[in-house]
Formats: C-alpha cells, sequence, structure tokens
C-alpha cells in the first residue's frame, strides 16, 4: 500500500484547483406507506454534485428520493440557486440535475469521465470543508465485481475502495476522481472496514447516455434468472437430460455486465445456448423492466402510495416500499408472509400483470366493530368480483349486494361484510376522527 | 401464539441455584419507618392451622432425572446430558403424578421421598407431552410404605388461597410457598408450545424445581405446578395445571395407551361485526362463530365447510366472542371438544347458507400439529447422502437452525393453516452439507426444499430414502421454486460414503425410525 503510494505519488490522482463541485442541498419527505394518506417529517441531506457538460450536476439518486425542493450552492461564493431532476434513474442510483440558473454553473469546467479505472489504481474521494475548502482523501481500488445497489434490482458494476473517509457535512454523494476525471460516486460506505462501494465512470457513462434520449428507458435487465454451472453432475445432467431445462450461461461479471452496462434497452443480444442437450441461438431483445411492471413493486419513490379507506378498513397495493417501513430489518421484521410474497413474486403470481391488494389495517370504528385483529390479508375478492388491483377493488365495492360490502381474504377470517349503507354514512366522521385528508387515493 | 417468556419450571442443574438469590436492595440513607395508616386490629389473632393440608411430606416425591437432548444440527450424535430435578406427588395404584417435562427425553430416573436415605429408579408409565403431564411408577414396593396418596379437588376459586410444595432450585427439603387463586383462563402450554388449555393463575412464587408438584387448597389437590414467566417479564404469576385436565389425562390412559387431545380442526373466528352477522342472515343474539379454515386432515373436514357458522356444541349455546357456559362459568369453546377423548361424538349446530344444520363429528387428534409442536422421546430423523443432510421440518429443526430463510420459515408457519401437508406430509429440507470434495459446488443448494426426486414426488423423509435406493446413475432432485436442480450421481457419492462418514464421525447415514432405540426395562409400559 505504501509502496503503492510511493511510486505513482497523489499528485497524479487530482489537481483541487480544477475541480468542479457544487453543493448540493436536497429537503426530502418520503410518503408513509403505514398511513399512506400522510408524508413523514421532511428532513434535509447535502451533498456535493458534479458538474458535467451542458450544464448539469450528477449527484446519487437516493439523495433526491422523496424530494420537496433542490438546492445548489456554490461551494467558494455560497450563492444558491433552484435545481430541478432533470433524470432519476434509481436502479443505477443517478440523477442529473439541472440550475433554474443558466448561467448558475458559468466559470466552473465540467468534469470528464475516467473510464479506464482497474484494480490498484488509486481514486481521491472529494469533500469539502464548511469553508469551502477541500478535502481530499486517496484510496486504493481493491476489487471491481457486480453488487446490489439499493434499489436491489439485479447486480451492477461496482468499484470497491478502501479508503479513510471522514464524514464531512455533504457526505451524501461524494464524488471520487482519478487524473482530474471523475471515475465514480460513493455508493455507499463501511465505516467500520473503512470500505467503499463505488458508481463506476462505465455506469455513469451509460446513465448519461441513456439521458440523452426522452423518454429515458434506464437499463436493460435480460429478462430471465440464471445459476452458474459449475457443479460437474449437474453439467451432464444439462447435456444430456430430455427436458426443457435451459442450460444458464456461464461467467460472472463478463456475463451480466454486458447486458446492463455495455448494452441498452432495445439492442438485441445474441445468446448461444443449449436447450434439450443441443446448441442453438437467439436473439434476446433487451428491455429495462419498470418498477411498476412487477407484481409487487421492487421501490416506489417519489409517488404517493395509493390506498382505499373503507369503513375503517385500509387497502394497500403491497410494495416492498410498504415492507421497507418495518426498517433495515424488514426481511425479519415485516409481516412474513408478506415479505414471502414479494420474495417468491414471480412464483406465486407467474402470469403478473396484476397487484396484490392487502387490507393493512383498521381504524375502529362503528363500522369495524369486531375487526380490530384484522390485518395484513390478502384480498381475493370484494363483492364477488377478482381484486387484481386497488382500482379493482375501487370499482367491485361500488356495487354492494344486498346492501353489503363483502370482502373474500385467502387468510382466516377468509369473509369480512360491511354494511355498504353505513360505510358511507360514517364516512365524513372517519375521515374527522382519524384526520384523513381523503378516503382513498387510486392513482 | 408462542410465548417465549413463558419457562417450564424443571430446575436444571447446569445452573448454579445460589447466584439466582439476590439480596433486597438496603434503603437509602436514615429512613424513619413511618406508621401504617391502618392501625393494626388490637384484637386477639387466632392463628390458622399451621398445616391445613396435612402432612405433605409423606406424599411429595422428589424426581432426578437424566437426560439426552438430541442434537438436531448433528442428528446422528446421541445429544448432551444433563440433569434435571423437579417434583411429583403420589396418587392412588401407587403411582407419581409428575409433569411431562420433567422427564422427557430421561434415560434415567430416580425418586426419594422425605426421611428415606434411599433413591429408587422409576421408570415412566405414561407421558403426555401435549399437556404436560406423566406418570411414573416405582419397581420397589417399599418406597411407597407409608406414602399417603392424594386425592384431586376442584377447580377453586378466585381469590381463595392455595399452597405449592417442591424443591424450587433444588435443595434436598420440601418447600412451601402460598398465594392467591388469581386468574383462571386458557394458557398455552410451552413444554409442547403449540397446545392450549385450560390453566389456573397462582400468585404463590413458583419456580425451577417445583414443577410437577402438587398445589394444594383444603387437603386436596387442585393443580400441578408447571410454568411461569423469568423475573424480568413478570412477577407473582405462575401457572398450575388445573384438574379437570390432570382427570382428563387419568381417564385417557385407562386403556393402557395415551391417545393425546382431540380436536375439531377449524379455526373459530368471533363474530362480533353487525354487518356480517347481518349479511350471514343471523339474528341479533350474540351467538355463533365463523368457520375459517377447516383443516383437511383433521375430523371436520367432510362436515365443516369455510364459511359455517357454529350456534351450539352438544346444545351449549356458543356466544359470538367464541365461549360457552359450563357449569356454571364462562370458558373457551375448545374446552367442550378438550373433555373428550378419540372416538367421541361432538354435535354441532351450525348455520350454513342461511339455515340451520346439525352436524355430528367424531373426533381425532390433527396430526399436521405435530409438526409444529416440540417432539420429545423421538430420535431426529435424518438421511445423510453424499454428505448432504436431508431432515423433516419440524419446530426443533427451526429452533435448532434459526433458520432466515423465507421460504421455509413460510412452509413452516402456513404448514397447516395452507394444507401444505397434503402435498408434502414432511417438508424435507436440505439442511447442511458435510464439505467433501464430491459436493464442493452444491453450497448454494442448501436450505433448499426437496420436491422430486427423478420425477417422484418426495411426500416423506421415507420417499426419499426409497429412491436413493434405487438403481439409477443419477438422481436429479428438483427443489421447490424456480432454481436448478441437484444432481447427484450415486457412483460418485459411493466412493465418498465412508470418507465423509468418518471425517465428520457420522455414525449412521440415515435414522428413519421415530422411536427412540434405549433400552427398555422389563417393567416398562411406557406408551
Amino acid at each position: 500500500m505504501t509502496a503503492l503510494a510511493a511510486t505513482k505519488g497523489p499528485e497524479t490522482v487530482v489537481k483541487p484547483k480544477e475541480l468542479s463541485l457544487v453543493r448540493v442541498n436536497v429537503t426530502g419527505q418520503p410518503y408513509d406507506f403505514v398511513r399512506p394518506w400522510q408524508k413523514k417529517a421532511p428532513f434535509s441531506k447535502r451533498a456535493l454534485g458534479a458538474v458535467l457538460s451542458g450544464g448539469r450536476v450528477l449527484v446519487t439518486a437516493d439523495l433526491v428520493a422523496n424530494q420537496n425542493y433542490v438546492e445548489l450552492e456554490r461551494a467558494e461564493s455560497g450563492d444558491k440557486t433552484a435545481a430541478n431532476v432533470v433524470v432519476v434513474d434509481y436502479e443505477s442510483n443517478l440523477a442529473l440535475l439541472e440550475p433554474a440558473d443558466k448561467k448558475f454553473l458559468d466559470g466552473l469546467t465540467p468534469l470528464q469521465l475516467a473510464l479506464d479505472t482497474v484494480v490498484g489504481d488509486r481514486l481521491a474521494a472529494l469533500q469539502l470543508e464548511s469553508t469551502g475548502a477541500l478535502v481530499l482523501t486517496e484510496g486504493l481500488v481493491t476489487t471491481i465485481q457486480m453488487t446490489r445497489y439499493p434499489a436491489d434490482l439485479g447486480q451492477f458494476l461496482t468499484y470497491r475502495v478502501s479508503i479513510s473517509l471522514q464524514y464531512r457535512d455533504n457526505s451524501y454523494t461524494v464524488p471520487l476522481v482519478k487524473n482530474n476525471k471523475l471515475a465514480a460516486l460513493l455508493l455507499r460506505f463501511d465505516q467500520r472496514t473503512q470500505v467503499v462501494d463505488a458508481i463506476p465512470a462505465p455506469i455513469i457513462a451509460h446513465f448519461l447516455k441513456d439521458a440523452e434520449k426522452q423518454p429515458y428507458q434506464g437499463f436493460p435487465s435480460a429478462g430471465f434468472g440464471f445459476f452458474p454451472t459449475r457443479d460437474p453432475q449437474l453439467r451432464k445432467f444439462a447435456i444430456d437430460q430430455n427436458g426443457n431445462y435451459v442450460d444458464p450461461l456461464y461467467g460472472k461479471i463478463e456475463f451480466t455486465n454486458l447486458i446492463t452496462a455495455k448494452a441498452f434497452a432495445g439492442d438485441t443480444l445474441p445468446v448461444h445456448l443449449q436447450r434439450a442437450g443441443k446448441p442453438m441461438q437467439l436473439d434476446l431483445k433487451l428491455e429495462h423492466r419498470n418498477a411498476n411492471d412487477y407484481v409487487i413493486p421492487p421501490y416506489s419513490l417519489d409517488r404517493a402510495p395509493l390506498y382505499c379507506v373503507l369503513g375503517g378498513l385500509i387497502f394497500e397495493e403491497l410494495s416492498r416500499q410498504y415492507l421497507r417501513e418495518w426498517g433495515a430489518n424488514w426481511m425479519k421484521d415485516a409481516p412474513q408472509r408478506m415479505v414471502y410474497k414479494d420474495r417468491f413474486q414471480s412464483e406465486l403470481y407467474p402470469d403478473g400483470n396484476r397487484r396484490v391488494v392487502v387490507l393493512t389495517q383498521v381504524l375502529p370504528a362503528n363500522t369495524t366493530i369486531g375487526y380490530d385483529d384484522v390485518a395484513y390479508l390478502s384480498v381475493r375478492k370484494v363483492n364477488g368480483r377478482e381484486v387484481k388491483s386497488l382500482a379493482d377493488l375501487a370499482e367491485a365495492v361500488k356495487h354492494p349486494v344486498d346492501g353489503f360490502i363483502t370482502i373474500e381474504t385467502e387468510e382466516d377470517p377468509k369473509q369480512i361484510a360491511l354494511d355498504a349503507k353505513q360505510v358511507e354514512a360514517e364516512a365524513e366522521a372517519l375521515k374527522q376522527n382519524y384526520g384523513l385528508p381523503s378516503l382513498q387515493r387510486l392513482e | 401464539m408462542r410465548c417465549w417468556a413463558i419457562f417450564s419450571i424443571a430446575l436444571l442443574l447446569a445452573m448454579d441455584a445460589r447466584a439466582q438469590q439476590k439480596s433486597p436492595p438496603e434503603p437509602p440513607g436514615d429512613q424513619t419507618p413511618t406508621p401504617s395508616p391502618i392501625a393494626p386490629p388490637p384484637a386477639v389473632i387466632v392463628a390458622p392451622p399451621a398445616r391445613p393440608n396435612g402432612p405433605i411430606q409423606k406424599s411429595l416425591v422428589r424426581i432426578t432425572a437424566t437426560e439426552v437432548e438430541p442434537d438436531y444440527r448433528a442428528p446422528w450424535n446421541s445429544g448432551g446430558v444433563q440433569r434435571g430435578i423437579g417434583a411429583g406427588f403420589v396418587i392412588d395404584g401407587n403411582r407419581i403424578m409428575t409433569n411431562a417435562h420433567v422427564v422427557s427425553n430421561s434415560r434415567y430416573l430416580t425418586v426419594e421421598r422425605d426421611g428415606d436415605p434411599n433413591k429408587y429408579p422409576a421408570t415412566v408409565l405414561f407421558v403426555a407431552h401435549d399437556c404436560d403431564l406423566a406418570l411414573l411408577k416405582v419397581a420397589s414396593t417399599d418406597f411407597f410404605k407409608n406414602m399417603v396418596p392424594l386425592t384431586l379437588g376442584g377447580i377453586p376459586s378466585l381469590e381463595t388461597t392455595v399452597s405449592a410444595y417442591g424443591y424450587p432450585l433444588g435443595g434436598e427439603r420440601m418447600s412451601v410457598t402460598t398465594g392467591i387463586v388469581s386468574r383462571i383462563d386458557f394458557n398455552l402450554y410451552t413444554h409442547s408450545s403449540i397446545d392450549s388449555h385450560l390453566t389456573v393463575q397462582i400468585s404463590a412464587q413458583i419456580n425451577p424445581g417445583n414443577s410437577g408438584g402438587p398445589v394444594m387448597q383444603d387437603g386436596k389437590v387442585v393443580g400441578v405446578a408447571f410454568q411461569g414467566y423469568s423475573g424480568d417479564v413478570a412477577q407473582g404469576v405462575a401457572y398450575m395445571i388445573p384438574t379437570p385436565v390432570v382427570r382428563r389425562f387419568l381417564k385417557d390412559v385407562e386403556d393402557g395407551h395415551y391417545d393425546r387431545y382431540v380436536d375439531l380442526g377449524v379455526t373459530p373466528i368471533k363474530l362480533q361485526n353487525p354487518a356480517q352477522r347481518h349479511f350471514l342472515g343471523l339474528k341479533d343474539d350474540d351467538r355463533g362463530v365463523l368457520v375459517g379454515t377447516v383443516i383437511a386432515a383433521g375430523p371436520a373436514a367432510n362436515s365443516l365447510q369455510a364459511g359455517d357458522v357454529l350456534l351450539a356444541i352438544d346444545d351449549h349455546p356458543i356466544a359470538s366472542d367464541g365461549t360457552v357456559e359450563l357449569e356454571g362459568t364462562r370458558v373457551d369453546m375448545p374446552e367442550v371438544v378438550e373433555r373428550k377423548f378419540k372416538g367421541d361424538k361432538v354435535k354441532l349446530d351450525i348455520w350454513r347458507d342461511k339455515k340451520p344444520m346439525t352436524v355430528t363429528i367424531e373426533l381425532g387428534s390433527v396430526w399436521p400439529y405435530l409438526y409444529l409442536a416440540h417432539g420429545y422421546d423421538v430420535k431426529p430423523r435424518y438421511i445423510v447422502y453424499g454428505g448432504l443432510v436431508f431432515q423433516p421440518l419440524t419446530l426443533d429443526l427451526i429452533d435448532a437452525y434459526q433458520p432466515t430463510d423465507v421460504r421455509i420459515r413460510h412452509y413452516f408457519d402456513y404448514f397447516v393453516l395452507e394444507q401444505i401437508y397434503l402435498e408434502h406430509p414432511e417438508i424435507i429440507i436440505l439442511t447442511n452439507i458435510l464439505p467433501d470434495p464430491t459436493n464442493t459446488y452444491l453450497s448454494s443448494y442448501r436450505g433448499g426444499i426437496v420436491d422430486e426426486v427423478n420425477g417422484k414426488k418426495i411426500r416423506k423423509l421415507n420417499d426419499l430414502a426409497a429412491a436413493f435406493a434405487e438403481k439409477t446413475d443419477r438422481f436429479v432432485l428438483r427443489l421447490i421454486g424456480d432454481g436448478p436442480p441437484l444432481v447427484l450421481d450415486p457412483k460418485e457419492v459411493e466412493s465418498a460414503r465412508e470418507r465423509i462418514k468418518s471425517r465428520y464421525n457420522v455414525l449412521v447415514d440415515q435414522n428413519l425410525e421415530e422411536q427412540p432405540s434405549k433400552p427398555t426395562p422389563a417393567d416398562q409400559t411406557k406408551s
């Protein structure tokens, strides 16, 4: 480590004067998925953005998630201006900002990308003191591998950098540079092991190229699961067996990275595979899979959760964002049946093209007497009509049977009934009592 | 349903009893005692009889059990040996009543009595893990000389005084504590951790070593001390098994065999919502509970269906909160079934499609529940094949491995409610892989649930053993889910068999038998 530093020398990594960074101040206010009619308390985050050509500023997407207000600040003068989020991609965790005042970035030289980082390179993390003075910390790229990004959708190329980063008030997005060029953006930092995972320049370049096209498409995915076939006994089987088993594609970084980093949505990728023991070739058309294309969306940011309150019964569409309300250990702490449904959604709902409507909780009221213990039930039907979305539920509710709204659930009690007239008559009182601005949000 | 805080109160000797005793904190500074607001009555206090229950020493038994705890993580091992102390009492027929958890997994039992230096070997006559009771017998007739059998009383009234006898925290001499009856209610019996029966909560101190001891009132046994809370959860809350449960156990074993509790095998749901009652066409008479899941392996499978309303059970009207009136007190509806035995019938007045009906159900137990209960006096069942360890999913397995796998936990939690047992009466899990060059690429399959082998459904562990015994050039194991199959070459497995067995000290490749292989003494008729 010291030997490397001595041979390469820190001066080759960065020349501070030429840096073009701006402070980014963000006020975020997440939606409350447990009380879907409200937002949580606002909080602010400070970060550093990398100024790129075209008057745009690059930050990580989680910085601007659920943002209410974004502001850019010149480090040397303290001048501020409001900014817009031009493009945000939560899966690659990147976002582009644009100042409201077009001249705001004048005088800053845009950063170029350093696409050639390899293991053993030294990168410098850039932070600012409160005075605007530069804080520069150097680290070593120890591995380059595929890891999961915060949205937890597939794997992306990641640089792992061993670096003793200190906390500054704008540590949220930290640019890492090599030879005055932007090499990566901080993705996560482990204080204990002093290891940074960073979003590498090739992913940034892909994002920037995608961002030139409107509407923004996002990173492609192959649309199939895959498994390594290192086991020789399985390999023999894959060649011999007359089933429909598709021999998975071999390889680690190379293969998935080919799809995410090198290819774009809409590209066609020739794939050689073995099926039923015979070699064949397929042309895979790559697509981006939107979070909303899942039965249980893997993330829902910047969007208010849908809900429907019916006489005190609260219905929501199941999403991982909802389960994440149970905190960092949500996989263990959230209602296990719902975690199971999320985890195995492609097995449980192979046809897709639907949502899972859940009766999440009950607000005690005259209409819900005796239903106090009801929670986390999957709704099958309402008034005898199949419910595959909250919109289905809202429509079905309009058609009571003999004056009753009946709800059929997968789990016990399996059936719940409400008096349709009473639900309507007490709706206003329910809103008043629990401070609900509205009894439903369907889009 | 599981309540971790309640512990069964057999004293395990690994624990240093004296270390548990804490002196009360010193009062701060020089506090002058404040006079009591109520002056003590000046009248002469007449002392109550010193021993209202008679000389209990002549009935109380100190039980020392040497137990072998099965090791579900290394199921081929015999398991760890530990010794525990509990209490018991003599009843008619030269039998000793105690808790099941005092003698569970025991390999050697001795009993002692007051004023006799001898330790008498004892054997288990009957054990009922679902209600935490056991009967012991002692071969030596000397033991019962001068011993006084105790008789059973009824359910003590609230607020009346009871005395508990036993050997809390060990010790050679009998200990007595007193308290009052605080509550009478259904509660979980933590020994099996799935069964709920009537319990009586008392304020008498009960500690490890009290287990199995009698709780007395007016010279009669009104309960068997069995579980309590650890001190940091609740104090002055102890539980005894009331005599209806004890009597039921004694009646069940009259035919020489314990049959376990019977169950309806349905989930009853309270019907307190007026709209729901109207929708079902019920009157506003606070009667009836809704049937949710009907367990296909239960006795009601052919008689009841989801959506039925249970109005009365054996002519006892069922209230909308699921209670019935029995002998003047309100108890949970299952209490009616609880008092019955295998093969007994129960009459149910039901409401189906807005019409009354009557059905009669022959009661039996619901076997899938056993997989959700702790197992005792059973040997862990497993197969080791090519270093791959396969075990059926049970509560003990969950306790041993504490799996975080979402699928395994779902299959356990919904084994009964989603009737998973219909397709897989046993959930066979690849719990562990004993590393060997032949299985080095298989680690990602760990935690998988076996669905098929070579196209044949694996329903029980024995199916897997039978599948592996077949002559073929490869075994293709399909695991539940959309992952790749696991492929095993029998030749490779065979070549590695002895190597794996000796390297990991796997004494036996598989155990498919549930019964323990312990030598049975000639006089033991344990069921």
